[in-house]
């Protein structure tokens, strides 16, 4: 990224962000140059909790990995197992039953308006708006008790299998989290309403971190970031999965290019996704929930694709006849949306950093995949562009 | 012997003076504590003391007794003599306030003007506090402060001017003896005044929306990053006890100050008072979005400067005055 011309030659002090900062919930680092309170540059340096997760799945069954797919991320833990599993089944030319395919929409949904819900309070912290903050979260633990009801866990669910899915829900189950989400429908519409209406939130957000539609597009950013810019684009309705080819629900997107703009996305989503969630429950197939797979999987390549709360998410695996996959690769919704950040930062305020960065909604656990260290003679390097490509052309 | 020494000690030392005035600040941090989460639709405080009412003191001793740290390469006489100030400053001007009857323990034509010093004394404490350290976080934070202080301090000094051009005095006793005599609180006749002196303190007591200078997400701890142990614990107490200053000079200004209602001790009362005046600090903290130190400045500038000015305006013409 370069700084912006008007500022070169001029002194600027340079602000760690990262990375142990407050505005970030888990470590990553931005070096801000600053002049006065505005930033002139800004250069991102990921890879702090890269956790090896690719190499060791290489190194487990499909059905162990399955358990090592959901830990990718502690927020969007059913996207990645879901990612996974289609992926596997795919390889497997597995057909998973029609109910398997709406149970994981529904846990699909759930999980995206807890995490936009959980979203929401992190912006509001970051502008200093704590009340709203502890206000979203109380109301987010509706959604997770709803999670733990159908699957036993808040975090974790452990819903998917290759070949469907665990636990199956019963119609007294669907009918409790049709009541609890009429609740959570009731909260955001008002949330909705004071994001509207707040004078101090439309200052700290309208025209604040712009990405316009043409770079937003160029730069790959994906998910609400994006359809925040005018794009309405979404896996679900482009590329339909599990069951999103049968729900009817619209695409949200505004054309603000602004944080007020990804505020909105996010918060009608959960609108929508609490819709698709009570069509789903509404319209569950009568069935089985899961079939048997084999444990080996032939030879084959893959890439499957989602629509994860954060953006696009896609996982690529090749397998070779045995019960592990060869090389596996995943590309989190983050990744696509950092380059962005360069794109919103430059050019505003110091003030609105935390609230820039947190507009993405980032999850760098889910990101860091790309670095490398030796420990032995202490080296460290990071693969360019080439690099990868030969490496993915070897595979 | 009794009248010359004791009285005036006790009065100094436990009443109302040091051992009141910090059991007061602990007091209202709890309030504070308490009504923002409750309005958060949290508990706050709980456990140590009924409700939490300790928990102030608790969290104070708690840092008295952590490792004391001087960083390398801060300036070490001011980052020592910063958090005895920021506690000593609010201190001092605490007995200027009549907290119990007609008028303060100490008090003299033209105090305001020695409060209003004081006020601008703790934000310059506050900037050497943090521009003493090499911590850039500290470094931001007090620059902010310095610069918010740009802002407020000049329609908060023409707030606290309009009640004494009410009462012709230049003391807060004055004022208070002269509303006790009309019978009428100020805030009555200037809404206004009364208006913009609380937005200020919000500013002073670095509250949201004006809590820049220690804007958690942005900088930090903003100009307290570098401080901890019993130097905290002392920059914690003087915030607490600017708190019980900006509500007690508010209430003695514009609120009727100690006056004695039917049988109530005028101190009471008087407490009473604060304690609405921490609520309203308290629930205006939690029902706004930190603003930007430029909105902050340009909002400063264009609506509560010239809107200090009509109140003063409007005083000399006779409305309200």
């Amino acid at each position: 990224m370069t700084p912006r011309k008007d500022t070169v030659g001029r002194k600027t002090t340079s602000i760690p962000v990262g990375p142990q900062h407050p505005a970030l919930k888990e470590p990553e680092s931005f070096t801000f140059e600053i002049d006065g309170e505005t930033i002139v540059d800004v250069i991102p340096r990921l890879g702090y909790v890269h956790r090896g997760i690719e190499k060791a799945m290489e190194s487990r069954t499909y059905i162990q990995n399955l358990y090592l797919a959901e830990r990718i991320c502690g927020i969007c833990s059913h996207s990645h197992t879901t990612c996974y599993a289609q992926g596997v089944e795919e390889l497997l030319d597995v057909k998973i039953p029609d109910r398997a395919n709406f149970i994981r929409v529904i846990i699909a949904e759930l999980e995206r308006i807890h995490s936009h819900m959980l979203w929401l309070g992190v912006a509001a912290h970051e502008i200093g708006f704590d009340t709203l903050f502890m206000h979203s979260w109380l109301d987010r633990e509706l959604v997770m008790d709803l999670l733990e009801l159908i699957s036993g866990n808040r975090v974790n669910y452990a819903m998917n299998t290759i070949g469907g899915v665990r636990r199956n829900i019963s119609d007294d189950g669907g009918q409790k989290v049709k009541d609890s989400l009429a609740d959570v429908e009731e909260r955001m519409k008002h949330y909705v309403e004071v994001i509207k209406t707040d004078q101090s939130i439309r200052q700290r957000t309208k025209n604040i971190g712009p990405l316009n539609c043409t770079p937003a597009a160029d730069l790959c950013a994906a998910g609400p970031t994006l359809r925040a810019s005018g794009i309405a684009r979404d896996v679900r309705k482009d590329d339909p999965y599990a069951a999103y080819g049968e729900i009817p629900f619209d695409v949200i997107s505004y054309d603000g290019c602004d944080l007020f703009s990804r505020t909105l996305v996010r918060c009608e989503e959960i609108l929508e996704a609490i819709k698709i969630t009570d069509y789903a429950i509404d319209n569950l197939p009568e069935g089985a929930i899961r079939v048997r797979a084999a444990r080996k999987v032939p030879e084959g390549r893959v890439v499957s694709r989602l629509e994860a709360p954060r953006g696009e998410l896609i996982h690529y695996c090749k397998s070779n006849g045995t019960d592990t996959p060869e090389r596996y690769k995943v590309r989190a919704p983050t990744l696509a949306n950092v380059l962005a950040l360069g794109n919103m930062l430059i050019g505003g305020n110091v003030a609105d950093i935390p609230i820039v960065l947190a507009g993405i909604d980032p999850c760098f656990s889910c990101m860091d995949r790309m670095a490398f260290v030796d420990t032995k003679s202490d080296k460290r390097w990071t693969w360019t562009q080439e690099d990868l490509q030969r490496y993915a052309l070897k595979c | 012997m009794l009248d010359t020494v004791v009285i005036p000690l006790v009065m100094f030392l436990i009443f109302p003076g040091v051992a009141f005035l910090l059991a007061m600040a602990f007091f209202l941090e709890w309030i504070d504590r308490k009504t923002v989460a409750r309005i958060q639709r949290r508990y706050g405080p709980l456990h140590t003391g009924p409700s939490g009412i300790l928990q102030p003191f608790a969290d104070f001793l708690k840092l008295l007794q952590k490792e004391d740290i001087i960083p390398t390469g801060v300036d070490k006489k001011v980052f020592i003599l910063a958090p005895i100030l920021i506690s000593a400053l609010p201190l001092t001007a605490l007995f200027l306030i009549p907290f119990a009857g007609p008028s303060a323990l100490v008090w003299f034509e033209g105090d305001l003007f020695l409060i209003m010093f004081i006020f601008t004394l703790i934000v310059l404490v506050v900037f050497l506090a943090g521009y003493c350290t090499t911590s850039r976080f500290s470094v931001i934070g007090s620059s902010r402060a310095a610069l918010q202080m740009l802002g407020y301090e000049i329609p908060m000094g023409l707030a606290m001017i309009g009640p004494a051009l009410l009462a012709g005095s230049l003391s807060i006793s004055g004022i208070g003896q002269w509303q006790m005599d009309n019978g009428i609180w100020t805030v009555l006749l200037q809404p206004l005044g009364f208006a913009i002196l609380v937005t200020c303190m919000l500013a002073e007591l670095e509250f949201v929306p004006f809590d820049i200078p220690e804007a958690e997400t942005e900088i930090v701890g903003g100009w307290r990053t570098e401080y901890g142990g019993r130097k905290l614990a002392l920059l914690k107490l003087g915030h607490d006890l600017e708190l019980v200053l900006a509500s007690a000079l508010i209430t003695a200004l514009y609120l009727g100050g100690a006056q004695q209602i039917w049988i109530i001790p005028s101190i009471f009362v008087f407490l009473a008072k604060m304690l609405l005046v921490t609520l309203l600090f308290s629930l205006l903290r939690a029902v706004f979005a930190r603003m930007s130190i430029a909105q902050m400045l340009s909002g400063m500038w264009k609506y509560m400067v010239p809107l200090a000015i009509i109140q003063i305006l409007l005083i000399q013409l006779g409305i309200g005055g």
